[in-house]
């Protein structure tokens, strides 16, 4: 499946969905315990993770409160 | 942290929890002692900036070697996760900040650090923010103290130098049937005598140079989350956005990307590699510590040139029940007691040899001071009556040295008196 992530294409090779849980691993999101996922610009309840179908041409984004902001 | 190590005990925890492999298999944390960080391209640096990515960017806002030691501190405490600040008392103003503003009440303990009480009464209060005293044991005074206005309940888990212990869990209940987070001031205690999580705490903080650090070699503090206070309400409306992004880490998002990167009170490097040394051996310390301090405590009942002894491990004292239900068997390792008047404090202050007369506590050393003339000397009798400052105590930060060379130093000054 294809997928929008953070802004770029990604290609899933050989699935056609995936949870959420599934899908951070598939893409080896850094620091899972700490991101903020946004699906098709509703951010998810980390509860819902494992409930929750991302599918071919969804768009993702993973968030993170540690780093940035104005300096 | 994987589900396999949360079940690790927390002496494993001390040593592996919430630590990664450094560079080159290196097993203590590297100090990465560097302003900034540079990335390979302009779209690295602005993924890092919208949150998209992980990356360090400034020491200000976060490093390395923090980091490691925000996620220790962070596993310790039960929390989800932690910003390690530059002292005790910016994690304090810090943690704080991010929730108060200027119109709301802060609903504290009477019985507080010094730092903490002129924060609350005379900083705090220039910017709109009020702060209403009251005695955190009377859990009906707490109660009649929440208004409209509330917006926090502070707490020490054992009042500095009050020593009182004050019902955490039923204040926990008071503050959520609110709908307001509690703060616990876990200094004194550390999360070895009990986690923030267990006592029912939303935010605990630290001054992390007392016991976590453990030898007096650091200055640092820490604000952990534990991650269950639900920041999408009415009385927090300056948590939406943060709410409406980053849902249960509002708080830990509110702190790091306005409150914290704002004031600026960031941990330096080299600090955090203390810190976390210092983390590997806490309850080796804490089991001493509290040992100590209730040998001390229990050799100073007997001395008649000893008006009273305040330690909760005391049978006798008035919060002993209290402590002993929340904190099983050990109770820290400060204490206070009386002599007959301030000249006979002051003698005996002189007069040991071993413990050092300085304001810190949770050294390695036995520490020794005369609040009212030190730390508390900018407040008056009814203040120093509320943080239960007398002019005739004595504080002790019972330090991990032989117990038999503590107490004789003790009874060789308590001679000379």
């Amino acid at each position: 499946m294809n997928l929008t992530v953070n802004g770029k294409a990604a290609t899933i090779a050989g699935k056609d969905n995936l949870d959420v849980n599934a899908l951070l691993v598939e893409l080896k999101v850094e620091q899972p315990d700490y991101v903020t996922v946004e699906l098709n610009g509703d951010i998810l309840e980390r509860d819902n993770f494992g409930q929750t179908m991302v599918k071919d041409g969804d768009t993702v984004e993973f968030l993170y409160f540690m780093g940035g902001g104005n300096l | 942290m994987t589900d396999k190590a949360r079940t690790y005990g927390f002496e494993t925890l001390l040593i592996h929890g919430g630590l990664e492999p450094g560079p080159a298999g290196a097993t203590t944390v590297p100090i990465v002692q560097s302003s900034s960080f540079a990335h390979a391209t302009a779209e690295d640096l602005e993924d890092i900036f919208r949150g998209r990515k992980i990356g360090q960017v400034y020491t200000r806002v976060g490093n390395p070697t923090t980091e490691s030691l925000e996620k220790r501190l962070a596993v310790l405490e039960g929390g989800q996760s932690a910003i390690a600040t530059a002292s005790g008392m910016a994690a304090i103003t810090t943690a704080v900040m991010a929730i108060v503003r200027a119109g709301d009440e802060i609903l504290s303990s009477s019985s507080l650090f010094g730092g903490t009480f002129s924060l609350f009464r005379d900083t705090l209060s220039a910017y709109g923010i009020t702060t209403r005293f009251v005695d955190p044991t009377d859990l009906e005074a707490v109660k009649a103290g929440i208004n409209e206005k509330t917006r926090l309940i502070f707490l020490e888990t054992i009042g500095n130098p009050k020593m009182d212990v004050p019902d955490i869990p039923a204040v926990a209940q008071l503050a959520r049937e609110a709908g307001i987070p509690l703060m616990v001031d876990a200094t004194v205690t550390t999360p070895y005598l009990a986690t923030g999580k267990d006592l029912g705490a939303d935010i605990v903080v630290h001054s992390t140079s007392k016991f976590i650090n453990g030898t007096g070699s650091a200055i640092g503090g820490a604000i952990i989350d534990v991650g269950r206070f639900n920041w999408q309400s009415a009385k927090f409306p300056h948590f939406e956005l943060f709410f409406k992004k980053y849902r249960g880490f509002a708080f830990t998002a509110r702190v790091r990307k306005l409150i914290h990167k704002d004031f600026g009170a960031c941990a330096a490097p080299m600090n955090s590699f203390l810190l976390s040394e210092g983390i590997e051996t806490l309850a080796l310390r804490m089991e001493r510590h509290c040992s100590n301090a209730l040998k001390l405590a229990q050799f100073l009942q007997l001395q008649p040139k000893v008006a009273w002894v305040n330690y909760p491990g005391l049978a006798d004292n008035p919060y002993h029940q209290a402590a002993k239900k929340l904190y099983g068997d050990r109770f820290g390792g400060v204490l206070t007691f009386g002599l007959a008047y301030k000249a006979a404090a002051f003698s005996f202050i002189n007069g040991v040899r071993l413990a050092r007369n300085l304001a810190n506590i949770g050294d390695a050393k036995t520490l020794v001071i005369h609040p009212a003339s030190t730390i508390c000397a900018d407040f008056g009798p009814e203040e120093k009556g509320l943080m239960g400052v007398g002019e005739e105590m004595v504080r002790v930060s019972t330090g991990i040295e032989n117990i038999n060379d503590i107490i004789e130093d003790f009874r060789l000054s308590l001679d000379q008196l």
